[in-house]
């Protein structure tokens, strides 16, 4: 049940991580392509501005040496020698700064607008200064290198402003790009909540059908069990008896232990106490089974050991559901106990000069092997002796076997020297006071009365009216009525 | 496991045999068709529930059925209680010694 309830929460959660995690890395992506692409642009425009630079201040050099040709005052070769002075750095910084942007073709270009520069004031500059106005071999050159630099810088220019454009472009892309991812996140998330929640609210259809159906299945059993287990037990003079059930405090566990106290004759009372293995309505039915083959079987012949090894059989032969039991008689007359277990815990018989003790066990649970052979052990017990049966929740609750009997023993010496009307509740008490039960406990207790107390024993009634048996397939009792002392 | 000809088939659990484990346990409890006879050692089984100890038993019960002597070993005094109630020792031969065990199962084959 829990990794079905997990599997789709821890699903989303990793989903949501992923995203988180792609959205902070994106984010990150976003910021360092716009600040990359702003500073390449910002870098490319310094670029342009240095190559205008270049080219003012050539023209201030042209415009000097042009003035100064025209007219030869020396005045006017002031711009020249300030753009010649300057004009050198200006190159080294354009030079940087082009290499820093890798951009080989202009740095190219920027070579031949140096050369064409140096030749120009070699062959043009330099003799201009000293040749008289109006040399038109200089004009001319001079414009054909001059003409020459300022394709070179446009070109520089343009190569500079493409570089800007495919910057953008990339910027852009990469914006786009980062919007589908975002979009895509966002689709993902509303498809991952919506197949959460629909996954959740499956889920909660079945477990609450499953609820319904465990709850169902625990009412039934319960009612079953509340059916069948005995409320009203024989009134006599000479014994008494007490039970109480403990359901398992798992909801899973109803169980089918159940017990059984039937007057079968004036002096004798069939004791029974079983335990179906498994739980639900299957063990339930198979414990009324059970419960019912063996009143019948005692009824044929109350000796415990052929009533379970009748029970036995027919449990074989049906389904071979496996049930612990015991199957006991006692003699209210004579206070014989006589009992045969089919592998279940052994019974403590409490007797007023001792101590609580475990009787012997002997053969296998009922249901398991048709040869089965069970054996009948014959007590004699005294007056104010207890018998108590019970089912293995009693003593198995820890898995020390030998610390549940002896907590049992002393439960039961403690309980048995006091007048209690409900025994079985007390022993109960005392060893489930705050544990949890975990499997169902069945506890059936026989106590014979104290040889003090007056008119305990049960009179010298004549048993063999009320023996039920049959000889030659006739009933030998005098009629049902007398069969039952159930009040 | 086979020891000896014809074989005797040794099957050995330990530990607490519970719900947990039934088909762990299951698997465990099965015996090869040549086996002769078969040796359950239980010796280091300190605890076993209802449902263990009906697979257990109906194991037992099924290989004698099938003629093979069982033995079984025990030696933690909580099981030999719970095997005790279960009526095993009605039934079965049971040894608190592996040697013991097989030597009666050798003698079961002798004879």
């Amino acid at each position: 049940m829990v990794p079905r309830v997990h599997a789709p929460l821890i699903f989303t959660l990793v989903l949501l991580l992923l995203l988180i995690v792609s959205l902070v890395v994106g984010g990150r992506l976003l910021q360092t392509i716009v600040t990359t692409s702003f500073q390449n642009a910002e870098g490319i425009r310094g670029s342009r501005m240095l190559a205008a630079h270049v080219i003012n201040e050539q023209l201030d050099e042209e415009t000097g040496i042009r003035g100064y040709a025209a007219v030869h005052q020396a005045i006017l070769l002031e711009p020249y020698y300030e753009g010649r002075s300057s004009f050198p750095s200006s190159v080294s910084r354009l030079r940087r700064a082009l290499q820093e942007r890798h951009q080989t073709q202009a740095l190219l270009t920027l070579d031949d607008a140096v050369y064409v520069n140096r030749r120009w004031e070699e062959h043009v500059a330099a003799p201009s200064r000293s040749t008289k106005p109006g040399n038109s071999y200089l004009a001319l050159h001079g414009k054909w290198l001059i003409d020459r630099f300022r394709i070179d810088m446009v070109r520089i220019d343009t190569l500079l402003a493409q570089e800007e454009a495919r910057g953008d472009a990339r910027a852009e892309a990469a914006i786009l790009w980062i919007g589908i991812f975002a979009a895509a996140a966002v689709v993902i998330v509303v498809l991952a909540t919506v197949l959460f929640s629909i996954q959740q609210y499956s889920l909660g259809l079945r477990l609450e059908g499953e609820r319904v159906a465990r709850e169902a299945e625990k009412r039934i059993a319960d009612t079953l069990q509340e059916a069948f287990l005995q409320r009203v037990f024989p009134t006599l003079a000479a014994v008494s008896f007490s039970a109480t059930y403990l359901p398992a405090t798992e909801e899973a566990k109803v169980g089918g232990d159940w017990y059984d106290a039937l007057q079968l004759s004036a002096n004798r009372v069939l004791l029974a106490i079983g335990d179906v293995t498994g739980h639900g309505i299957e063990a339930a039915i198979a414990m009324n089974r059970a419960r019912q083959l063996l009143i019948g079987s005692a009824l044929l012949d109350p000796d415990p050991r052929r009533m379970l090894e009748r029970v036995n059989r027919q449990l074989v032969q049906e389904d071979g559901t496996l049930i612990t039991a015991i199957a006991g008689v006692i003699d209210t007359s004579t206070y014989e106990f006589a009992y045969a277990t089919a592998g279940h815990p052994p019974p403590v018989l409490y007797e007023p000069d001792g101590r609580a003790r475990l009787l012997e066990v002997g053969g296998m649970p009922l249901g398991l092997a048709a040869g089965t052979v069970y054996r009948t052990q014959r007590l004699q017990t005294v007056a104010g002796a207890m018998i108590v049966l019970y089912t293995d929740g009693l003593i198995e609750h820890s898995r020390d076997i030998a610390a549940g009997e002896a907590e049992l023993l002393a439960a039961v010496d403690a309980v048995a020297t006091q007048p209690q009307a409900d025994a079985a509740a007390a022993i109960r008490d005392r060893i489930f006071g705050s544990r949890e039960i975990a499997d169902d406990v069945a506890i059936l207790t026989i106590r014979f009365a104290d040889a003090r107390s007056g008119g305990a024993r049960a009179g010298p009634v004549d048993d063999s009216t009320f023996t039920v048996g049959i000889e030659a397939g006739k009933l030998s009792a005098p009629g049902p009525s007398a069969f039952w002392r159930i009040a | 496991m086979n020891l000896g000809d014809p074989p005797i088939y040794t099957i050995r659990l330990s530990g607490e045999l519970e719900i947990g484990r039934k088909n762990e346990i299951r698997e465990a409890l099965q015996v090869s068709e040549d086996s002769g006879a078969v040796l359950l050692d239980l010796g280091e089984v300190t605890y076993a529930d209802s449902i263990a100890l009906t697979e257990l038993l109906r194991f037992c019960v099924g290989a004698q059925r099938d003629g093979l002597p069982v033995a079984l070993v025990i030696r933690t005094p909580q099981f030999a209680r719970l095997v005790e109630y279960a009526g095993l020792a009605s039934a079965f031969k049971i040894f608190n010694d592996r040697a013991a065990a097989v030597e009666y199962l050798a003698e079961c084959l002798r004879r």
